[in-house]
């Protein structure tokens, strides 16, 4: 019960967030926050649910944002009208990552994972289509509404936060029906849960799909928000790990683990970049290698489990 | 005859390629965690050889037995500190584990060494031989050479003395092992240490002639991956084989196609094997 | 004929684990196979499981043949086996692990919950349905793993060496459930290297030794077959206890 009235407060908080500040950089940090968990929810699906660990996810972050820019600069269109675009590409990227690794162990996948995030990444970085290393950049000035081109932050919070409540709730629904306990039998061991009649692979693929879907979709918003990309902030291996960092520290395999991840690490990442500027030195990849090592170590449960021994109730796997 | 040049070159460098990834199987085969700091463990040995020529003046090949030493000791450390700990967790902490120690220590080196990349002078091991119209330089030469025989020596320790067979026993049954005296966590610290002290000396060798960055681990790390799979994870000459083959592609790519694109042929072919036969070449199912 | 297995040759490389061996169940009885350690019955167990393909050589199940059939479609065909060391789904409480097994046949929460709560009840795991599957000691797993299994609604069981490493007292409890187990109509076949377990409870065994069958029929009378004593004294023979 207690849980339950944080869970409701918190979200009045997270809703209302940008009516309580007025300063514009603290309403894009709310933003910025609801963003991360819509990614690092989808990569919670397959790493946190399904139990296997894409350390590669950007390449579908970078698939929506891509297919969303370059419907604009080669058709003219609003950018948010290449998300379907997106996910399309993105779903089949994962199906061949996938296919071909999930009857074989967690690893394997995992491996798979980094080669083709580093693979796309070379292409685009090289394609003339995609900007090459340049990039791409939104419309300057909005057209239309459709061009969801805002000076606020305030109606990017309102839309994250809408396509947020729906991946959770999806989730949600998820994680108690005939899926999820086959997901949470998948992580607990694919041997046992084949021979209970789990149709493994399949289940694996699901996730797999609706995983990079989201996490496309998130990439297209990100390039409609920000207007503009670059292989290296919509492909590089820091997006990959923020995804996953945010989802484990938060608590992989939770319902809000993700969330609350996200309000932990964005609003330090955003504010350490203001005082102290970009990641030039690479201070921010350490400090997130240093969290994962130690998340993996003595916590891989994230700060949900610690907040579950803590309160000396199991955590909220499944109901 | 440019295009034997290329192979000669690749296959130089596909020993050394070799030599770490047959640490890298080594340590898989014991058991069930993947290093993904590999390739930054190759990295931090390459800096190594570097500062102990510029402070200490101790050349690449005089060091190989310092850099196998202080990779062995790190080996043994992540270890005893790490990885014995996290290959008794969830898949999530198997993974996350390395993965994360691979990002401190690159972006440590990215930190403290900036990503200006640095070299050690070719005049160390100077000149290029001509043989038959084919130009090798003398230090990647001496780098391949020197990888081969050492890859063949690891192998030869592994199947033919008391410690090798110990290991292998741990690899193949533990709890058997266990009945025979051997300790499998002993074997496993020994094993991670072998398997760091052969990214020693291929990050010395490799620094004789290749540059030196702090992101080199990521390529590495991929390529020791690759090999593996494709030469059957846990067989050491199955490592050689596919590292040596590894290498003659990569320089056939980076001649044919450019060099922007060789890593794309190397991860594309890692995909593609991992769909048409998972087990490796040498591998048996 | 619920489980008819005919010429099974298990080869890894030049060694034939299983070296031609046959095996038919008929419904309702419980068979066992009994051998010393490395007679290959656990691997010919694996083979009957879907869990390895055999080299050569036929399974039917129920008609259909399940040689190269995976251990889901298997499940699904009403087959379902424990394993020698239980692998239980550390996250989940013990209700949500039979929940895993009950939704093979029932698509609904609700449903697999009320199958799950029917099948505790049965394997008398009702007071552990909360705990968390991770803190059960090897009995309480093994009970775990049949249970699991039965919410499957299988035909046939097959359990690995279900009662190996239990006291004497949890062996009484466990041959208790499994006779308890047959009076559900279902066919059961037990892997086992302890004598006494073959003898109280296994209507017909089957004998393994280097791959092949050996010898088959009532426990009392293959325990005194010349062949099996002599299979038999290159290993320890547990003493029976009755």
């Amino acid at each position: 019960m207690r849980d339950r009235s944080l869970v409701i407060i918190g979200f009045f908080f997270i809703a209302a967030w940008p009516l309580l500040v007025h300063d514009v950089f603290y309403q894009r940090v709310g933003a910025l926050v609801l963003l991360a968990a819509i990614s690092a929810s989808a990569w919670n699906l397959l790493g946190g649910y399904a139990g296997q660990v894409s350390v590669g996810h950007a390449v579908y972050f970078g698939a929506g944002a891509y297919a969303s820019l370059i419907v604009y600069t080669e058709l003219d269109w609003p950018p948010i009208a290449g998300a379907p675009i997106g996910v399309l590409v993105s779903m089949a990227i994962s199906a061949l990552i996938g296919t071909p690794t999930f009857r074989l162990r967690g690893h394997y996948f995992s491996m798979a994972t980094i080669a083709a995030a580093e693979l796309f990444r070379i292409l685009v970085a090289n394609w003339t289509l995609t900007g090459a290393a340049v990039g791409l950049m939104g419309p300057p000035v909005p057209r239309t509404i459709a061009d969801l081109s805002f000076i606020s932050p305030i109606p990017y919070h309102y839309l994250f936060l809408s396509v947020l409540i729906i991946l959770l709730a999806m989730t949600w629904l998820i994680q108690r029906s005939r899926m999820g306990y086959y997901l949470a039998a998948i992580r607990g061991g694919d041997r046992a849960a084949s021979s209970l009649g789990v149709p493994v692979l399949r289940y694996k693929l699901y996730a797999l799909l609706l995983s990079a879907a989201f996490t496309s979709i998130a990439g297209s918003l990100y390039a409609v928000m920000v207007g503009f990309i670059d292989p290296d902030s919509a492909l590089g291996i820091l997006i990959s790990v923020k995804l996953l960092i945010v989802a484990a520290l938060g608590g992989a395999g939770t319902l809000f683990g993700p969330l609350v991840g996200a309000v932990i690490l964005i609003p330090l990442e955003e504010t350490t970049n203001a005082l102290f500027g970009g990641g030039g030195t690479g201070i921010t990849f350490i400090v997130y290698g240093a969290i994962i090592l130690l998340v993996a170590r003595f916590q891989p449960g994230g700060v949900a489990a610690l907040w579950a021994s803590l309160t000396r109730r199991s955590a909220a796997r499944a109901p | 005859m440019i295009l034997l040049q290329v192979v000669v070159s690749g296959l130089l460098m596909g020993s050394v390629y070799a030599l770490f990834s047959s640490g890298l199987t080594l340590i898989w085969g014991m058991m069930n965690v993947v290093n993904f700091a590999h390739g930054d463990f190759v990295m931090l040995a390459m800096y190594a050889a570097f500062f102990a020529y510029t402070l200490l003046h101790l050349g690449p090949i005089v060091f190989i037995p310092g850099a196998a030493a202080l990779m062995f000791l790190l080996g043994v450390i992540v270890y005893l500190g790490l990885v014995r700990h996290i290959a008794k967790g969830p898949m999530l902490a198997q993974i996350l584990g390395t993965f994360g120690l691979a990002l401190v220590l690159r972006y440590s080196a990215f930190w403290a060494f900036t990503a200006n990349f640095v070299s050690l002078p070719d005049t160390l091991v100077g000149g290029t031989f001509d043989l038959g119209g084919i130009r090798i330089e003398a230090s990647r030469l001496l780098a391949g050479v020197l990888a081969l025989v050492i890859t063949l020596a690891m192998h030869l320790v592994l199947t033919r003395t008391a410690l090798g067979s110990r290991l292998l026993a741990v690899s193949e049954d533990r709890n058997a092992a266990m009945l025979m005296g051997i300790r499998p966590d002993r074997m496993q610290a020994i094993a991670w240490g072998i398997g760091a002290a052969s990214t020693g000396i291929a990050g010395a060798l490799i620094a004789l002639f290749f540059y030196i960055s702090p992101t080199v681990g990521e390529s590495l790390s991929l390529i020791a991956f690759v090999v593996v799979c494709l030469g059957g994870f846990g067989s050491v000459p199955g490592a050689l084989i596919a590292g040596i083959g590894i290498g003659v592609i990569e320089a056939l790519s980076a001649y044919l196609i450019g060099a922007v694109y060789q890593d794309v042929v190397v991860y594309a072919l890692f995909l593609g094997v991992l769909w048409v036969r998972p087990q490796g070449l040498l591998g048996t199912n | 004929m619920l489980l008819e297995a005919s010429g099974i040759v298990k080869a890894f490389g030049a060694f034939r684990a299983v070296d031609g061996a046959d095996l038919t169940v008929t419904e309702g009885e419980i068979v066992g196979l009994i051998g010393p350690n490395g007679a290959g019955k656990s691997t010919f167990f694996n083979c009957l499981a879907g869990d390895a393909k055999p080299t050569s050589g036929t399974i039917r199940l129920r008609g259909h043949d399940v040689t190269t059939a995976s251990p889901e479609s298997h499940a699904r065909l009403g087959m379902a086996r424990t394993f020698q060391v239980p692998v239980t789904f550390e996250d989940m409480t013990v209700r949500e692990n039979v929940m895993v097994g009950a939704f093979l046949r029932h698509r609904t929460r609700a449903a697999a919950i009320a199958k799950a709560e029917e099948t505790l009840l049965f394997t008398g795991l009702a007071p552990l349905a909360n705990a968390p599957a991770r803190s059960l000691g090897t009995p309480g797993r093994k009970r775990l793993e049949i249970a699991r299994a039965l919410a499957t609604e299988p035909r046939l069981l097959l359990l690995d060496e279900a009662l190996a490493g239990l006291t004497p007292a949890e062996v009484r409890l466990a041959i208790e459930l499994v006779r308890r187990i047959k009076g559900l109509g279902i066919t059961i076949v037990i892997v086992e290297h302890i004598m006494e377990v073959i003898l109280s409870l296994a209507e017909r065994a089957v004998v393994f030794h280097q791959g092949k069958v050996i010898a088959e029929g009532p426990p009392r009378q293959v325990v005194d077959d010349p062949a099996v004593i002599a299979a038999y004294l290159g290993h320890h023979m547990k003493r029976v206890r009755m």
